[in-house]
């Protein structure tokens, strides 16, 4: 599987000269957690609701500060036609929680920690029907049997 | 995806309850029609630099021709 589709949210960008008051308005509009700094077309950090809080709130920078003093920088990166085992690699040896995933060196959107795990319950739950079925529906073969 | 200006742009709820999102596409940065584009959002009318992602669909709107 690629990791380009395992990208299930869309990716919002910020440039580096905004604020961290309009990053902070952007996360609670857009519902993301994280925003992708965007200068041109090139990826240059990644700002994340916690890094709003302990780099900017925790040190007492002001509102009208710029994204790119809070955000992370260099970014981790994941290409779009990697497999997907490439991005869980990525994500044990860098302790991260979110990758940016790039097409010829630009920005595509954001893979994390999270939406990996919703699907892998998922595929979870799809592998133990088999069994649930099994469980709750025991006698089922046995009434075959006696007809045959 | 590709779209033009213009077009809309709907964005699924990823958690119960959360509505599903619109946006019209103001400006199409990448080549032929392709991502990002900056969209203004329909509930708060803020500008975005926007990469969607599998939970965006794109509605064409009917260009003048």
């Amino acid at each position: 599987m690629r990791t380009i589709d395992a990208l299930r949210r869309s990716g919002v960008g910020i440039k580096p000269s905004q604020t961290i008051r309009e990053a902070a308005e952007l996360m609670e509009h857009t519902g993301v957690g994280s925003l992708a700094v965007v200068d041109g077309t090139r990826l240059t950090g990644i700002v994340t609701d916690r890094d709003l809080v302990r780099r900017g709130l925790a040190r007492g920078l002001p509102l009208d500060a710029r994204v790119d003093m809070v955000m992370s920088s260099p970014v981790i990166t994941v290409d779009a036609e990697a497999d997907l085992h490439d991005a869980f690699q990525s994500f044990r040896t860098h302790g991260v929680r979110r990758l940016a995933v790039v097409r010829d060196g630009e920005f595509t959107g954001m893979i994390t920690v999270d939406d990996l795990l919703v699907d892998l319950a998922d595929d979870l739950v799809g592998l133990s029907r088999p069994i649930d079925a099994e469980i709750h529906h025991a006698h089922r073969d046995g009434a075959v049997v006696a007809m045959t | 995806m590709h779209v033009a200006v213009g077009d809309r742009i709907v964005v699924k709820g990823h958690r119960i309850g959360q509505p599903d999102r619109d946006c019209e596409v103001i400006e199409v940065r990448g080549s032929d029609g392709g991502p990002p584009y900056i969209v203004r959002w329909g509930d708060t009318g803020h500008e975005t630099l926007f990469f969607p992602g599998s939970d965006a669909a794109v509605q064409h709107f009917e260009h003048a021709r």
